[in-house]
């Protein structure tokens, strides 16, 4: 305290002056607009610039936490994206060449094992023969037979179906039945002991049909079961809809349907 | 005596002698400052300090400039000391000293009114124009104004005090 006011004293003269000026200064900028206003904007961006720093260094400080937030945001999605990728969803690419035709299952198959489903609409509707059959996205048979008002489909449900797919969108193409047991699951038979089949893995359909397009999910996987000594094992697949009970379908051809299939023929014997 | 005097300045330039400017704003002369001037060397630093800002007050309250010459006026007084201090004598100054021409010398007046009036007129310049744009325009007149002032100082001086006439005050 005794220190202060030896300061204090030892500087008097600059404090009164200071002072002085510091009331002089308040009396010009009370009546003068043009120094007050001067006066504002300076205090204005000081404390702007000091706010701003303030803000700075707390977004610094903070930085560890909000990375910490958004690495936790950046898990969900990816977890989000990976599970919608599981689901999947095939949509038109009018670009991939494929017309599709809406149309509602009015006899779903009843679990026996060569069982048809019947839709509408059939010829009316321009629908023909080997058009692909889809559900809210997901492969699940195919025409065999058209009328005039309804078409009867070959679901995956039956085990006089084969199907052309992998498992991911890159695995070897192996077919997928239906063993006739169980109308949870489906299997991909003749699947080389090397391919990775993990569980939840989406399997595909490989566009070697020439039914669907390749990348159309139609699955995922439930197990994997290999026998002793074999170079090959067997999936079990879990379709993505339940075939018994959809609604809704969706019916795909080719544009080019008749070219693929007169180019897909064997060449005639020479 | 030194009150006195600074009243009467102020006064006097308030009403009279603002207008005794033959080249506009080139030559705004401060009369007051003379009063200002006339404060003994030898008084204190709060003394010059405090009779600056009275000026510059009683300035502001009869021209209605609210705060310019306070400002100005409390600068000059807060550098008074220090102009006094360089400007003194190798010896210092005498106790019986005045800041008169006939005790101090003519350049001793000349330099102190010089410089005194160059600050005021400064720190005037500074708060009347206020913005960092319009300061160098007004640097000139600015200087040419304390030129004026220091002139003005030195009629007084040799109307009232003359070299030869024993000082009084």
């Amino acid at each position: 305290m005794r220190n202060l006011g030896l300061l204090l004293q030892r500087n008097a003269f600059l404090l009164t002056f200071l002072l002085l000026l510091g009331v002089s200064f308040g009396v010009l900028v009370r009546h003068d607009g043009s120094a007050r206003s001067s006066w504002f904007r300076a205090a204005g961006g000081l404390a702007a610039g000091v706010e701003g720093q303030q803000q700075q260094w707390r977004d610094y400080l903070e930085l560890a936490e909000k990375n910490a937030a958004l690495a936790e945001q950046n898990a969900q999605l990816r977890s989000q994206l990976l599970s919608m990728e599981r689901e999947g969803s095939w949509y038109l690419d009018d670009g991939l060449g494929w017309n599709v035709t809406t149309g509602m299952l009015i006899k779903g198959p009843d679990g026996l094992a060569r069982s048809m489903a019947l839709g509408t609409p059939g010829t009316d509707g321009g629908l023909t023969v080997g058009m692909g059959v889809l559900s809210n996205g997901v492969a699940i048979g195919t025409i065999v037979d058209v009328g005039e008002r309804y078409s009867r489909i070959l679901p995956m449900l039956n085990t006089a179906g084969t199907w052309s797919c992998r498992v991911g969108r890159t695995g070897p193409v192996v077919p997928l039945q239906w063993e006739g047991r169980n109308a949870d699951r489906l299997t991909l038979s003749d699947v080389p002991r090397y391919t990775r089949a993990e569980v939840g893995d989406t399997v595909f359909t490989s566009g070697f049909d020439l039914l669907f397009p390749d990348g159309i999910p139609v699955g995922t996987v439930h197990s994997s079961h290999q026998s002793g000594g074999s170079d090959f094992k067997s999936v079990s697949v879990v379709p993505l809809v339940d075939i018994t009970s959809v609604r809704h379908l969706e019916y795909i051809r080719n544009r080019s349907d008749s070219e693929r299939a007169v180019l897909s023929q064997p060449l005639p014997e020479p | 005596m030194t009150l006195a005097r600074l009243a009467l300045m102020v006064v006097l330039q308030a009403i009279l002698l603002e207008s005794v400017a033959p080249f506009g704003e080139w030559t705004r002369p401060q009369w007051a400052l003379w009063a200002l001037f006339m404060v003994p060397p030898q008084a204190g630093a709060f003394t010059k300090l405090g009779a600056g800002f009275l000026m510059g007050l009683g300035l502001d309250l009869m021209m209605g400039t609210y705060g310019h010459h306070m400002v100005a006026g409390t600068v000059l007084g807060g550098a008074l000391p220090g102009l006094h201090r360089i400007l003194a004598p190798r010896d210092g100054y005498e106790v019986t000293q005045k800041p008169t021409l006939r005790d101090l010398g003519f350049q001793w007046v000349l330099v102190l009114s010089l410089l005194g009036a160059a600050v005021f007129h400064l720190a005037l310049m500074l708060v009347d124009t206020w913005h960092a744009h319009l300061m160098p325009g007004a640097l000139l007149p600015a200087l040419t104004s304390a030129v004026w002032t220091a002139c003005c100082c030195l009629l007084l001086h040799l109307l009232i005090v003359p070299p030869g006439r024993k000082t009084n005050g």
